[in-house]
């Protein structure tokens, strides 16, 4: 039997009393692009965390690539080929940039694949000019402001070349202006290639975020959680029609 | 001998741009040199032996800021593995008699296997509980070695070991030698890829497992590392003293260590060899007033760290050093522009 790319199978995640995923099912393919949306609370973050494995569910399975994620240390999960960022960020604060992204590049998965790379800081350098901050790479990480921090996660993210990456709010706290860039280099990185030193496997995204417009923009598919459930599943246009979800989000009666 | 003399420019270049153009490198040399050639003008036994004990514990104190300063893991039992270090070189020289030089690495080698014994359940604890639980580890090996006075010594200790040389000036230059050298080592691991992930894993470790670090590899070889360091101080200690007794696993000294590393200065290695080089003659120097001598001595201990919080080396360091805003290499605190990319220090 072919395995699908990425499957996930009546995931279930409680904390406490509180259900945060709910017999949530969904799989994606190889090359797509997922938007993952939902009002505050409705479980996106917690379902990113069970596939990196950084939370083990209750019950349910995740499969990368047809091998069980769960139950697994996160970092094999990472070294198997799948990065994700924090929502809230989480840089190595009293670190030069450029050594928050040299942690990733010695991660094994990182190793193996750039072994001609002789010098891992001239491929950490790579990855941050790609996020866009190598002017500020020796300064320490506690001086960089919230949108950079975002792109420094992006930069730890990607270094790891994964082939799944997993983006917990990639746009928040961005300027319009730098949403646009943001969202360019998604794009760019989704289409595969080398940026000097750093090659980028074209990897398929799950995209978590609030600003909608933009998302509509870069993603080919849209999941909906509300409450821990699947709601909706489909492409943009049809999501934004749904009736479910416009309840979700406005309310009952909410027009 | 025109090759000779490009070569001798060359190291002259480089010894004047790499160690002289900065006053703390200039220091460590100076430091490294005065310790070479004290032998040659002094050999009063006295200062020769308080200079002995001082590098030891040098070594100590570093090997703690290895694990505790740099990778996080706040260890407030150091002194079992530097117990173990001595216990194990003292058996192995007193009852197979091995000469030192092997018995002092193979006892390091046992301290790296109680390294690895308390990393193990050390693993899943930060913070506090950590503290609190490393803290009981010399406590249990120190029942233990009150319950089996057969091999142990009990509370008298093993004595009658070999000593490490048979003049006090070759202990001296073993002791001081091997500070220097561990000294380096443990610098350049600071220094290395390693030194990074340990520098990260002290500050966010769920952010370095999310990098595709196995943590608990690097956890554990900071504890083994440290552990080893710490076991041939130990190792060392036995040989000097003659004996291993329970001394070695006080908490006592495991506050010690603490007390050291952090009036010198952690996360820099060379703050905590400098803090013991400090403190511990200090606190001999101080006999002079017996009664008040650990009062004086809690003072000026607290008083500096009241003004210079981050320890006594990293605020000189800020003093006659200062950070070029551009590229981030140090300079002179005298020099008007950066001596790398010449942009203006303010």
């Amino acid at each position: 039997m072919a395995h699908g790319f990425l499957e996930v199978e009546r995931l279930q995640k409680s904390f406490g009393g509180l259900r945060a995923i709910n017999e949530v099912s969904f799989s994606m393919e190889r090359t797509e692009m997922l938007g993952l949306i939902g009002p505050n609370g409705a479980g996106k973050t917690t379902l990113l965390r069970l596939i990196t494995a950084v939370l083990r569910p209750d019950s349910g399975r995740v499969r990368f690539k047809g091998k069980n994620v769960v139950g697994r240390r996160t970092w094999d999960v990472v070294n198997q080929g799948i990065a994700c960022t924090f929502q809230n960020m989480r840089p190595f604060r009293r670190l030069p940039i450029i050594a928050n992204v040299m942690v990733s590049c010695l991660s094994p998965r990182a190793m193996k694949r750039g072994e001609w790379v002789k010098r891992v800081e001239a491929k950490a350098m790579d990855a941050l000019e790609f996020a866009g901050i190598s002017d500020m790479a020796l300064e320490k990480a506690s001086t960089l402001s919230q949108g950079d921090l975002k792109r420094l996660e992006v930069a730890r993210a990607i270094a790891t070349e994964p082939e799944l990456l997993l983006l917990d709010e990639p746009f928040g706290g961005l300027s319009p202006a730098e949403t646009d860039l943001m969202a360019q280099s998604i794009r760019r990185l989704h289409k595969g290639g080398r940026f000097g030193r750093l090659h980028s496997e074209g990897p398929a995204m799950i995209i978590v975020e609030h600003k909608l417009q933009q998302l509509m923009k870069i993603v080919d598919r849209i999941v909906v959680l509300d409450f821990g459930t699947v709601i909706a599943d489909g492409v943009p246009d049809e999501v934004v029609q749904n009736e479910d979800v416009i309840k979700a989000y406005l309310g009952e009666g909410g027009i | 001998m025109g090759l000779l003399g490009f070569y001798l420019r060359k190291a002259y270049t480089l010894f004047k741009n790499q160690i002289l153009v900065l006053p703390s490198r200039t220091a460590v040399l100076l430091f490294a040199l005065a310790l070479v050639c004290l032998p040659l003008f002094t050999r009063d036994p006295y200062l020769l032996r308080i200079l002995i004990f001082t590098a030891i514990f040098a070594i100590l104190a570093a090997s703690w800021d290895l694990l505790s300063g740099f990778t996080g893991q706040m260890n407030f039992g150091h002194a079992l593995f530097f117990g173990v270090g001595a216990y194990c070189t003292a058996l192995l020289n007193l009852r197979l008699d091995f000469p030192p030089w092997i018995s002092i690495p193979i006892g390091a080698l046992g301290a790296v296997l109680t390294g690895l014994i308390v990393g193990i359940p050390c693993l899943r604890l930060r913070g506090t509980y950590l503290a609190l639980t490393t803290l009981a580890f010399p406590i249990i090996l120190m029942g233990v070695v009150f319950a089996i006075p057969d091999i142990t010594g009990g509370e008298l200790g093993i004595s009658g070991i070999q000593r490490l040389s048979h003049s006090r000036v070759t202990d001296y230059y073993i002791t001081t030698g091997l500070l220097l050298i561990l000294g380096f080592v443990m610098w350049k691991i600071t220094d290395s890829k390693t030194g990074i992930l340990f520098h990260a894993i002290r500050e966010d470790e769920v952010a370095v497992r999310a990098s595709g670090i196995n943590t608990t590899r690097y956890k554990l070889y900071a504890f083994c590392l440290s552990g080893f360091f710490a076991g041939i101080a130990g190792g060392l200690y036995a040989h000097i003293m003659r004996t291993a007794g329970p001394s070695t696993l006080e908490v006592a000294l495991s506050f010690q260590i603490v007390i050291w590393a952090v009036f010198g200065g952690i996360v820099s290695i060379y703050g905590p060899v400098a803090g013991v080089f400090i403190l511990y003659p200090l606190l001999e120097f101080l006999r002079i007033l017996p009664k008040v001598r650990m009062l004086v001595f809690a003072f000026i201990v607290l008083l500096t760290l009241l003004y210079m919080p981050e320890g006594l080396i990293p605020w000189i360091r800020d003093h006659i050093e200062k950070e070029c805003p551009r590229c981030k290499i140090r300079n002179v605190a005298f020099r008007k522009e950066c001596r790398v990319c010449t942009a203006r220090l303010d």
